[in-house]
């Protein structure tokens, strides 16, 4: 009686597992990766008010229409010494990086491209304790593109034209500088 | 005789009083401890991605979005969570998902000409183009926050319909958005679908069963080191 309840569970087992399709793709491509899962800060305090800019530029000038792609890591430096109570936490010059998160496209009626940068490593300051994204924006046309829509409304289609307008791409130039913050007693 | 009658006319009417005030408090009681879930889950995502905006979260129990009302979400940066949306909710991730979509489109109405307006305006002249962006940060946020990813891959499957074809709509098609979420998983958080807790889910078994001509786009993508965007379809 037994034996026989083990069978049909070892059946019932099995026949389940025979039936989930498995992800192949997955599993043949990231086999021999060591992946670890991604860091999450479980706990946190912002208690503190203290917060110091860090200025970074990019080494190399980048296009985001051609040069950049999602989960690319962009090189920067140090462009001002970062100090906190007269103390110099990373020194001009020093190289950063930081990770293109998401990239959004221009479109039509004048919006703008912008690229969503993250996981940001400056020197030896910790990563949780720098800004956790930095949104960069293209030329933003809309704000030309809307009233001119609105004005050539009673002319049509003339106002539809102004559809095409499309906006601006990002551009990282050496000498442009970003400024993300450094929060050093934030948990 | 009349009396009697009369009494227990009286009685009946106390009882169903009371039983309406019964009701009641356990329907109050059952949206409170819906708010207080989702409250809990949303500001965990808020602060361990480190949001420094203000956005609230109101549980609707009767409401249905409706297509004429303004989006508060990027009005008054006030997520609502209706019911028809709650219900499809199975867990934490699940629920981490649907927030996480809506507090990536809330946070975009902060920045730029007029306090957000302008943005916000760019948000609704192009919804395709921002639904795709709202997936791919939701995946960020729900990362960030300790909430697994593959969970909007399954919550989406479950509610979001498919269209006939998006040329003319102002959404994309639900297998498109599906398959760009588990690509931008795969390329930067792999560690979920190596490590799928997921695998054996109906629901994820059913996007694995609908998706493969999408997955096996990315997969000539992988293999040939590509980096060119892939039209899905």
């Amino acid at each position: 009686m037994n034996k026989s309840l083990y069978v049909l569970l070892f059946f019932l087992i099995s026949g389940g597992s025979v039936f989930a399709i498995q992800d192949n793709f997955v599993n043949t491509s990231l086999a021999d990766k060591n992946l670890e899962r991604p860091y999450y800060q479980e706990k946190y305090n912002y208690e503190d008010t203290a917060s110091v800019p860090v200025k970074l530029a990019v080494t190399n000038r980048v296009k985001s229409e051609k040069d950049l792609y999602e989960g690319q890591e962009l090189e920067f430096r140090v462009t001002e010494n970062v100090v906190y109570n007269h103390k110099i936490l990373v020194r001009s010059g020093t190289s950063a990086t930081a990770r293109v998160e998401t990239i959004i496209a221009n479109g039509m009626n004048g919006i703008p491209a912008s690229v969503i940068l993250g996981d940001f490593k400056v020197g030896d300051l910790e990563s949780s304790r720098l800004t956790m994204e930095y949104e960069k924006y293209g030329m933003d046309l809309s704000l030309f593109v809307y009233p001119l829509k609105w004005l050539l409304t009673p002319l049509p289609p003339t106002g539809s034209c102004t559809n095409f307008i499309k906006g601006g791409h990002v551009k990282f130039k050496e000498n442009k500088e970003i400024t993300i913050y450094y929060h050093p007693n934030w948990l | 005789m009349k009396i009697r009658k009369i009494i227990l006319l009286c009685l009946m009417v106390i009882v169903s009083s009371i039983q309406i005030s019964i009701a009641s408090e356990s329907s109050a009681e059952r949206a409170n401890s819906i708010q207080t879930r989702i409250n809990s889950v949303a500001f965990d995502i808020l602060n361990r991605n480190k949001i420094e905006k203000r956005i609230v979260f109101v549980y609707d129990e009767d409401g249905k979005k409706n297509l004429l009302t303004s989006d508060k979400t990027l009005t008054k940066r006030e997520v609502i969570v209706y019911d028809d949306m709650y219900k499809a909710v199975e867990n934490d991730d699940e629920l981490a998902a649907m927030l996480a979509r809506e507090i990536s489109f809330a946070i975009r109405s902060f920045d730029g000409v007029c306090n957000g307006f302008l943005r916000s305006l760019q948000v609704k002249a192009a919804p395709k183009k921002y639904e795709i962006v709202a997936d791919k940060r939701a995946v960020d946020y729900m990362v960030n926050a300790g909430y697994d990813p593959v969970a909007l891959i399954i919550y989406i499957q479950k509610t979001a319909p498919q269209l006939r074809f998006d040329m003319i709509s102002a959404h994309n098609l639900t297998s498109k958005r599906l398959a760009v979420i588990y690509e931008y998983i795969y390329t930067k958080y792999p560690y979920f679908l190596k490590n799928n807790q997921y695998i054996n889910n109906k629901y994820y078994q059913n996007f694995l069963l609908t998706s493969s001509a999408n997955r096996k786009m990315l997969e000539y993508k992988v293999k040939s080191n590509s980096k060119e965007k892939l039209d899905y379809e």
